[in-house]
């Protein structure tokens, strides 16, 4: 008898905890980012070349940390005062929750934009392209998306790449002989290289990454194909338009002043760590979207 | 300015009712047969830890102090990634090519670990026996092997049925560990609802219901067993 009362309080608890909302937060961020002087920014740290650690210094290096130090630079002018940078090790599981929950203020990674996500975060302008695509060994017999049949496919956990494979496999794209999920790339390209998988999926831009850090990097390569798109955009809480707007002015105005591209050439030029060259399409986005800018987005009103 | 809107409707609406069903059955089927692993190299590697003869006491001692002072997470990876490397080059590519092998390496890795724990509940039960009962079962002529085959085993066996409850619910919520190696049981299910629904309250509340009840049941099973094989007169409750 006393066991059972014991668990009605304890369902109690839970249906109390349950209902808690998660936790709000006072004002908005630019108010907050101003009261405190730091900024909480959320950071992978297997997203290579966007924010990645780098064994040599042991912290975040990458496209999206110089941005994210382009952002606390505006907001020092913005605020007149220092702003910090506070580091917050994110994953791809954990990036959209420690966002609502307000863990952290910014994600500034290489986060895809999808219509599910846009529902619970707001997103950047975007500011990169990529495509879903395979990482294979070289000799792989897996040329074509007709290939993929009869293979085993891997993906990393809570990404737009995993549930392409998925929602394909599902609708009968190609038949692969199994989908793995694994906890994030590196354990992906481990899974690959121990014949775990045949392919690991994901974008076109961190595949390879991935395989230009191997120490063997000509015994991979990415294949011609792609089964997805990816628009990148940097991710923020619901309704802050003030914030929103100061992080996408922070990438209108790199782009304007030719920060974004030294930055681009710094990683993914032809010297850079992944060399991925600019589109046609992309540069001529890039230059469409910054026609409007001028200075005055810098002092606060 | 924040604001979550519940939707419990995403722990029966289809697919997502099923997933945790999934979960679930994959669940009991990892902590079982993790359990029978556990169960049989506990009692033999306790048992060897209780023995005269020094060797195999080392070997029981060995084993137990190598597993359970080891993350069992650690030690899952170590045998998913490393574990078939150990087989040599030719054998280690068909191993890593079989599917499902996370499922494998997840009930052994499990059980392997479990055992350490089991073994050292299994060594309490002997050394709560009465050094008497050691020297009247030697005195009618019994082998040692016979000895703990026939009387100090059950024997022990009964008297740790508590400690054991408490091994057998922790094994269904170690198997949740398995995720982290891609098996889809419970809460990888919980964690997908989240990735795809972003309602992960719900998702893990209905995760966290999930295994209360299987909790439960296991405890009821495990007080029904004590029950029967009580041993009048040795415990009461």
């Amino acid at each position: 008898m006393k066991r059972w009362s014991m668990l009605g309080i304890l369902a109690a608890a839970l249906c109390a905890l349950a209902f808690l909302a998660p936790p709000v937060l006072a004002g908005e961020t630019m108010d907050k980012i101003e009261k405190t002087g730091k900024i909480k920014v959320g950071l992978r740290e297997d997203s290579i070349p966007f924010a990645f650690i780098d064994p040599k210094v042991g912290k975040q290096v990458g496209f999206s940390v110089d941005m994210t130090q382009l952002l606390v630079e505006n907001l020092s002018k913005y605020f007149g005062k220092k702003i910090e940078i506070e580091p917050v090790t994110i994953t791809t599981k954990t990036r959209i929750p420690m966002i609502v929950n307000g863990t952290t203020d910014v994600e500034m990674g290489s986060t895809t934009y999808t219509q599910e996500r846009e529902d619970v975060v707001d997103f950047s302008l975007t500011f990169f392209f990529s495509e879903t695509s395979f990482l294979v060994a070289k000799d792989s017999p897996i040329k074509t998306k007709a290939d993929l049949n009869g293979k085993r496919l891997g993906g990393a956990r809570g990404t737009t790449n995993l549930k392409a494979i998925e929602d394909q496999a599902a609708a009968g794209v190609y038949k692969p002989k199994e989908i793995v999920t694994t906890e994030g790339h590196a354990q992906g390209f481990l899974a690959l290289k121990t014949g775990k998988i045949d392919a690991y999926a994901t974008d076109r831009s961190l595949l390879e990454g991935l395989r230009m850090k191997d120490d063997k990097p000509d015994a991979w390569r990415t294949v011609d194909f792609a089964i997805a798109y990816e628009p990148y955009g940097y991710m923020m809480r619901e309704n802050d338009s003030d914030f929103r707007d100061f992080v996408n002015n922070t990438i209108l105005w790199a782009i304007k002043t030719g920060k974004f591209y030294e930055l681009y050439d710094k990683w993914m030029g032809p010297k850079g760590m992944v060399p991925i060259p600019m589109s046609q399409a992309y540069k001529d986005y890039l230059q469409l979207i910054v026609y409007p800018m001028d200075e005055g987005w810098l002092k606060k009103k | 300015m924040l604001s979550y809107k519940f939707d419990w409707g995403v722990l029966w609406r289809q697919p997502y009712g099923e997933w945790l069903l999934q979960g679930l059955w994959l669940t009991i089927q990892i902590g079982a047969l993790a359990w029978v692993i556990a169960l049989s190299l506990g009692i033999l590697f306790g048992t060897l830890r209780s023995v005269r003869f020094l060797p195999l006491r080392i070997l029981g001692s060995v084993y137990v102090e190598v597993f359970r002072n080891i993350p069992f997470l650690v030690q899952l990876f170590f045998w998913f990634y490393a574990g078939p490397m150990l087989f040599g080059k030719t054998l280690q590519f068909k191993i890593n090519a079989l599917s499902g092998l996370n499922y494998y390496v997840a009930i052994v890795a499990l059980g392997l670990y479990t055992a350490s724990r089991v073994g050292e509940h299994v060594r309490a039960g002997f050394a709560s026996i009465g050094h008497g009962q050691y020297e009247a079962v030697l005195s009618t002529g019994m082998t040692p092997v016979q000895m703990y085959w026939h009387v100090m085993i059950p024997h022990a066996l009964r008297l740790i049925i508590p400690p054991l409850t408490t091994e057998f619910l922790t094994i269904f919520k170690n198997s949740a560990v398995a995720m982290t190696i891609g098996v889809a049981e419970t809460t990888f299910m919980s964690y997908k609802i989240d990735e795809q629904t972003f309602h992960g309250l719900e998702a893990t509340t209905g995760a966290m219901a999930i295994y209360l009840v299987l909790g439960m049941t296991v405890v009821k099973l495990m007080d029904f067993i004590e029950a029967r094989f009580r041993i009048p007169g040795l415990m009461t409750r």
